[in-house]
This record gives structure tokens, C-alpha cells and sequence, in this order.
């Protein structure tokens, strides 16, 4: 396969998409004896897993040339509705608030036409607040099935990869295979032109914040999981992690240019980078500010004239 | 009425009417189209005629008023709707998207597919077979964006001429076709013909409406005017119908063209990106028209002298009555401040504050000299004199410009100007969206301001307009002035020889 690196590709892959990760995994296998263990590369698959997950969601909303702060919020109220309702059907109830959040943002940016990032900051403040009152101290007991689900390996392959494996599959199949796939690049290239197309704009628009929401409540599902409590707060760095996660893996903020590829390799960018401090000891303070200045750096190397939209 | 074709009424619009704001684009509007023929819809600018296809193309719906698609009433909800229902629209704007590659484009909203799959072999062997019919070469997996304008305008035809439909809307297919394709896309429309079709044949390009059209509808300010037999018309009749009056009245008294001092000289303008500079002066009391096909170099050229577009050379030479003689430095900032308007084509978005009263619109203007920190007084008895020296038409000044007709806005915009005192215009498209009736208002207007010792450059895609009103007419073509001529004596004629010059098909444009 050719991988076409011009600036107006559709996939919005760059080789600095691919030679970051690269770098980073070749610095530190040389910065750090203990990166290379098993261990520590299980430690990695479990922080990056859910990142993958929320930054998949990120990515269909971010192809509409939309845009989801309140995926944090929506991770940490499905762990706290897993401690605190009963098991045989916490998850259910989890998916259905996170469709139904999805649902909220989704409407009110197409029809009540309230700007993405008003809307889904609106929806995140209150959801945080929410998952607060559910459950206010860290903590609770988590059904077994679902921590075996989160930590026990299948065939041998440990369970957070197989979590990765399996959302990285349904997004590439739904993304380069499917009529919804397509017309979701052409909503992001120009809304009135896909709808002149018979694309039904609304519809899809509100789907793709679903589908972003319920990508959270996943990712939220497995970390309740594999740390065994629900925390009202476990998810405050992913709006800003799953946001910087595409935008390095050359999804463009704008809409129309994005692909699963380009976002593990962002995330796998992105979770290196903080391993790789954790492991130099450096202060998990920086990993933060890092992040922040990552994200300009991956925004300002986009192509477009609005710096950031 | 008309029974000039056979077959029966597919489509039938009854007593439509479609508002924008308070502007009424349709009111009570009724036609039929007939199965197996080719209809024009013709008008002027702003007649309707867009409008009256959207709304069967399903990105408007009527405000009252029933459209009947073979028989039955129908409310065409969004443009899927109208594909389904066998409706197949070629947008006047492209909706090509850039980041999907040709076969894409032309299957989106209809894609082949297998178990939920895109079948993208079927998808571009159906595209090959579509684009040979255009006799397009292109590669179907490339993207769009890639691709030169014309080339994307035969992808938009091939997608509208292949869908499975049994109406057919063109709404000015050919603004980027040259001539051997216009020859090939009637071969096409006549195959639909043949088929049994209708064919909904937007243009007001007189010769293609004779060309390729058995029926022809006129529009003329969201009314129906007449529908005849094209067979029936002669081109004077066709324009007298479009028109709807004799041209003389619609433009202001000129008199014969003399000496005058120099108001702005343009010597060697290089607009950027342009091929050629260009060199003219306009003089006081003038009205001088660029003209030409579209796009070839008028735009570039009013908005370098303004100073929107940059400049690659040359320069513009100012002569003003009070503030001396100056070589103008290339800014929109300077060309105002030095008491030069500019009426752009876009004029809600680059000329006016929609959000804004008409009074706080045109005291901006007023304000234009005063220093920043001076309290801004709004002076509303001249603005009132003002507005009622231009026919503005509004309840009061305080409303908001957005709530104005298209002629209203426009008045506004150049009572802008008039009221901070400028004594030279450069005015695009001076009538683009505006009604009949403030046409002639705003025609006199900027002869007014000429006859006071004013000097306006103006360009427009209407020819009739340039030639009703412009003292000279300066034809562009390929970034370079090919024509200077008397505007009394020149014809359309006339400046469609300069315009088209020596390019192929030139002889035939008029017949």
C-alpha cells in the first residue's frame, strides 16, 4: 500500500505521524533498561487501551469537524455507575447514560446549534458534577466478571490489547468500509455540500456524538475494571489526552481528514511519552504541560488557515 | 396555456409561494412540466429561478403553495428526499468534495454496497461508464479537490445525467464549460429528451435556451411572466419578456463623453497572481464598466486598486479635489483613507454590519475621519435626508440592515460611502441580488454621484448593465484590457468580440 504523504490527503498521515512513536520507542529502549520488560510494556497497553478507545470516539466526531470535551466526564460517571448500581446490569445502565449524553451534545450542537465547544464544555461540567454526587470518595467494589474481563489475557494475549484490538477493528471497518465511513469525510469537507448530496447531515452528526459518548462510557467500563472502583475524576485528563492523541495522529480539527491509524499511532505517541517520564522520574506535573505544548505542536502542523478550528 | 409538448405533467407547482425574510423570492408562482421535453426557466438575476429549483430539488420548502410530482402532492423534505423521489439537481455551485476521490463523489448519497459494504469496485466501474459519457478522462480514484474547475463541472454534470431519475434540473450547467463540451451536453439532454424525461433547463444564455429548449418559462421577480413554445419566440421577444420593459427606461440619461481631469490613474497594475498589468485612468464625472466573460481578471483588478488584492506592480495614482495628488499605498486602510469607496460583490459579508442599524451602518461611514477616542455621535437627521434621497425603503433607521431587501442593503452600503464625502467609487456587481424597481434607484445614484464630480469604476457579469450605464466600457480579457469603448455606441456585440477575442467558438456565441 501506498501511504500518500502529500498535505491534502484524505488520511491526513504525515511521516512524522509514524517517526514520532518510532523515536520515542528507540530513545527509550536506550534511556531506560526496565522499559523493555514485559511488565512495564503491560503497563503500557493498559494506560493506552483507554485512551485508544476515547480517542476512537474523538476521531468520528473530530471527521464532522466537531469536536467532544466532555468524553473526561462521561469515562469517570460509567465507573461511578458501576460501583454504585447493581452489577448484573451496571453496564447496560452505563451505556445507556452514554447514549444518552451522546444524544444531548449531538442535538444541541445540530438543531439548538450551539457551537461544539460550548456545548460538549456545558455537558462536561455537568456530568462531572453528577458522577460527584453518584459517588463522591474514590473507591467501591467492582463486579469480578468485569475485572477479569479488563485484566485476564485470552490465548495468552493480554486483555487490554485484545480491548484495543477490538475498537481499533470496528472504527477502521465502520470508518473505510461502510456508507456511514464515507459520508462522514464528506460532512467534515462541507456540510450544505454532503446534504445536497442526500447525506442526511443532522442524523449522522448526532450519531457521531453517540458513538463518541458511548466510546467513553467503553473506555470508562474497562478502567473501573482493571482498577476495581468507580473515581468521579478518573477521566479529567482525556478530553485534553484524546484531543492531543488525534490531532498528532493528523486528524484534522476541522473536519474531513482523519484515520484510525493516524490515532493509535497518536495515542502510542502519546502513551510513550508519559511512561517514558514516569520511568526518568520525571514529574507527572511536566507530563501534563508536556501534553498541553504537544497539542499546539500537533495543531500548529496542521494544514488550514484558523489555527486551532 | 401551453400545451406544446407531449406526454403529460410530471411535475406541477401551484400557486408557490417562497419568502426570505421579508424579501418574497416566489409569490403565487404556478407551472407545469411536461415528460419528454426540455423547459427552460429563464430571468433575470434574481427573477426566482433558483429558488423555484431548490425547492423541487428539496433544499427549500414552499411557504404555501403544493407542488405535484406525477400527480400527487408531494413536500419535498431534503435533497435525499428529491433523489428518491427521481429528482436529479446539477447545482449552479459545485458540491464536489474535495477529499473524496471522483468515484466517491459521484456515488455519494447513492453508494452500490454489499452487506454494508461500499462495493468500490462497482463504484468506479460505474464511474468509468458515467464520466466516458461527459467524455471526461479523468482518473476516477483521484480526489477531487485535485482537479481543475472545469473538469470538476463535467464530474457534476456525469453525476446528475447518470442518476435514476425522471426530472432532471440543470441550473446554469455550462458557466465553466467550453464550447465542444456545451456541444456534447446538449447531445446528452437530448438523449433525455428521447427517453421520455423533463428536463428543467436553468440560464439566461439566450442561445443555448434556443439551442437545446422546446419550452421556455420567464421569471421576473418571483413571478411567472409567460411560458411559450421556444419555436414560437424570437430573441428580441425572449429579452423583452426577461426584461419586462424597454431598456432605456431601467438606466439613467448620459451625456456624450468629454474631457475631464483625471480622477485615478492605474498605470502598469499587476494584480498578484496575474499574467498582465494593466494601464487606464478614469475621470471625473465617469462611470467606467469592466467588462467581461467571468473570470478572467475583472475582480483581480478592481480589488487591486483598492488594495485588497496585492499588488505585483505598479501603481494607482489618486487626484483628489482636496487632498492632492498620491501614489496610493497598497491597503484597503489607505485607499479609504484617502476617500475612495468600495462596494464589495459580497457586500453581507464584507461591506456591511448585518447585526448592525442602518443609521450605525451609514454613520460609520460619517466617522471615517474622526480620531478614534472622539465620542461617536450619530448625526440621524442626515441619515434620514439621506435615506430618503435614495428611496430606502425600511420602517425605521434603527432597524437592523439584515432585515432589508437586497436593493435596501445595497443603498445602504453605498450611503455609506456617499455620506462620508468620497469622491470616487469602485463598486462590484452594483446590482447583484437587487430587484428591478431598486435597480434604476441605484443606477441613478451612482450617476448622481458622477454628474456631482465623482468617478466610479465598476465591474458587473451583466452586460446589459455595463452597457446601460457605463460612460466606457474596458473589456478584460485574460487579465488584460482588450477594449476601450464608447458607452453610448457599444453593443452587446460588440464586447462579447472583445471579450471572446480569439477564442474558439467566438463567432458563435451570438447569433
Amino acid at each position: 500500500m501506498r501511504i500518500p504523504f502529500d498535505r491534502s490527503s484524505r488520511s491526513g498521515l504525515r511521516l512524522s505521524t509514524f517517526a514520532l512513536p518510532l523515536l520515542l520507542f528507540i530513545a527509550l529502549c536506550f534511556l531506560s533498561p526496565s522499559f523493555l520488560s514485559v511488565q512495564n510494556l503491560g503497563n503500557i497497553s493498559g494506560q493506552v487501551a483507554a485512551l485508544l478507545i476515547v480517542s476512537l470516539g474523538q476521531l468520528v466526531v473530530a471527521l464532522i469537524g466537531g469536536i467532544d470535551l466532555s468524553v473526561g466526564s462521561v469515562l469517570s460517571l460509567a465507573t461511578t455507575i458501576i460501583v454504585s448500581v447493581d452489577p448484573s446490569y451496571a453496564p447496560a445502565v452505563a451505556l445507556l447514560a452514554g447514549i444518552a449524553i451522546g444524544l444531548v451534545n449531538g442535538i444541541g450542537v445540530t438543531y439548538v446549534g450551539v457551537h461544539p465547544l460550548i456545548m460538549t464544555m456545558a455537558s462536561m461540567t455537568f456530568v462531572q458534577g453528577l458522577s460527584l454526587f453518584i459517588h463522591p470518595v474514590p473507591g467501591g467494589t467492582v463486579a469480578d466478571y468485569l475485572g477479569s474481563l479488563a485484566t485476564s489475557p485470552l490465548l495468552g494475549i493480554p486483555a487490554p490489547l485484545l480491548w484495543c484490538v477490538g475498537a481499533v477493528g470496528l472504527a477502521a471497518f465502520a470508518l473505510s468500509k461502510t456508507r456511514f465511513g464515507l459520508r462522514l469525510f464528506a460532512i467534515g469537507a462541507s456540510p450544505p455540500s454532503a446534504a445536497r448530496n442526500g447525506v442526511p447531515v443532522k442524523l449522522y452528526s448526532i450519531v457521531c456524538y453517540v458513538i463518541c459518548s458511548v466510546a467513553a462510557t467503553v473506555a470508562g467500563i474497562f478502567i473501573s475494571g482493571r482498577v476495581s472502583s468507580g473515581d468521579a475524576t478518573v477521566g479529567a485528563s482525556f478530553a485534553l489526552d484524546s484531543i492531543t492523541a488525534i490531532a498528532m495522529g493528523g486528524v484534522q480539527l476541522a473536519g474531513g481528514a482523519g484515520s484510525v491509524t493516524g490515532v493509535v499511532l497518536g495515542t502510542i505517541t502519546l502513551g510513550l511519552m508519559t511512561n517514558g517520564m514516569n520511568l526518568l522520574g520525571i514529574s507527572p506535573f511536566l507530563r501534563t504541560a508536556a501534553t498541553g505544548a504537544l497539542l499546539l505542536f500537533a495543531i500548529s502542523m496542521q494544514r488550514r488557515n484558523v489555527i486551532g478550528v | 396555456m401551453f400545451d406544446v409538448s407531449p406526454g403529460h405533467a410530471l411535475v406541477a407547482f401551484h400557486s408557490i409561494t417562497k419568502s426570505f425574510g421579508p424579501t418574497k423570492a416566489l409569490s403565487d408562482f404556478s407551472l407545469r412540466g411536461m415528460a419528454g421535453s426540455v423547459h427552460a426557466i429563464t430571468g433575470e438575476n434574481g427573477a426566482g429561478k433558483s429558488t423555484l429549483m431548490n425547492l423541487l430539488a428539496g433544499v427549500y420548502q414552499p411557504d404555501s403553495g403544493e407542488i405535484r410530482l406525477r400527480g400527487e402532492p408531494i413536500r419535498i423534505e431534503n435533497p435525499g428526499h428529491a433523489q428518491r423521489a427521481g429528482i436529479s439537481t446539477i447545482f449552479q455551485e459545485l458540491t464536489l468534495l474535495p477529499n473524496l476521490t471522483v468515484a466517491e463523489n459521484l456515488f455519494l448519497g447513492r453508494e452500490p454496497h454489499r452487506l454494508g459494504m461500499i462495493d468500490r469496485a462497482a463504484m468506479q466501474r460505474r464511474s468509468r461508464e458515467a464520466l466516458d459519457l461527459v467524455k471526461s478522462e479523468v482518473d476516477v480514484n483521484k480526489r477531487c479537490g485535485e482537479l481543475a474547475v472545469a473538469a470538476q463541472q463535467l464530474i457534476e454534470v456525469a453525476k446528475g445525467l447518470m442518476a435514476e431519475a425522471d426530472i432532471f434540473i440543470l441550473d446554469e450547467p455550462t458557466a465553466a464549460l467550453n464550447a465542444p463540451e456545451v456541444e456534447m451536453l446538449g447531445k446528452l439532454i437530448n438523449s433525455l429528451k428521447a427517453a421520455g424525461k423533463l428536463i428543467f433547463y436553468i440560464s439566461h444564455r439566450l442561445e443555448e435556451i434556443f439551442r437545446f429548449c422546446d419550452v421556455v418559462s420567464v421569471l421576473k421577480d418571483g413571478k411567472h411572466v409567460a411560458t411559450h413554445a421556444v419555436g414560437e419566440l424570437t430573441h428580441d421577444r425572449l429579452i423583452s419578456l426577461m426584461v419586462g420593459r424597454p431598456l432605456g427606461q431601467l438606466y439613467p440619461a448620459r451625456r456624450p463623453r468629454i474631457a475631464s481631469a483625471s480622477a485615478l490613474e492605474i498605470s502598469n497594475l499587476l494584480p498578484a497572481g496575474a499574467r498582465h498589468a494593466v494601464s487606464f485612468s478614469i475621470g471625473r464625472g465617469e462611470i467606467v464598466g469592466l467588462a467581461g466573460l467571468q473570470g478572467q481578471g475583472q475582480r483581480e483588478i478592481i480589488r487591486a486598486i483598492a488594495g485588497i488584492v496585492p499588488r505585483a506592480g505598479g501603481e494607482v495614482i489618486r487626484f483628489g479635489s482636496t487632498e492632492g495628488t498620491k501614489s496610493l499605498e497598497p491597503s484597503i486602510v489607505a485607499t479609504v483613507r484617502s476617500g475612495i469607496g468600495f462596494v464589495p460583490e459580497e457586500r453581507k459579508s464584507e461591506g456591511l454590519y448585518l447585526s448592525l442599524s442602518i443609521e450605525q451602518n451609514v454613520a460609520l461611514g460619517m466617522l471615517r475621519r474622526q480620531p478614534m477616542w472622539r465620542y461617536a455621535e450619530v448625526r440621524k437627521p442626515q441619515i434620514a435626508e439621506l435615506g430618503a434621497r435614495m428611496g430606502l425603503r425600511a420602517s425605521n433607521l434603527e432597524q437592523p440592515v439584515s432585515d432589508l431587501s437586497g436593493g435596501n442593503q445595497q443603498k445602504v452600503m453605498m450611503g455609506r460611502w456617499l455620506a462620508s464625502g468620497v469622491d470616487i467609487l469602485l463598486v462590484e456587481e452594483p446590482t447583484r441580488g437587487v430587484d428591478v424597481g431598486a435597480k434604476s434607484e441605484i443606477y441613478a445614484l451612482l450617476r448622481a454621484f458622477a454628474d456631482s464630480g465623482g468617478a466610479v469604476l465598476m465591474t458587473s457579469s451583466e452586460l446589459t448593465e455595463v452597457i446601460g450605464l457605463s460612460d466606457r466600457i474596458l473589456v478584460v480579457r485574460d487579465d488584460q484590457i482588450v477594449g476601450d469603448l464608447d458607452g453610448i455606441a457599444a453593443t452587446e456585440e460588440s464586447i462579447m468580440r472583445h471579450a471572446l477575442g480569439g477564442l474558439p467558438g467566438a463567432g458563435e456565441t451570438r447569433s
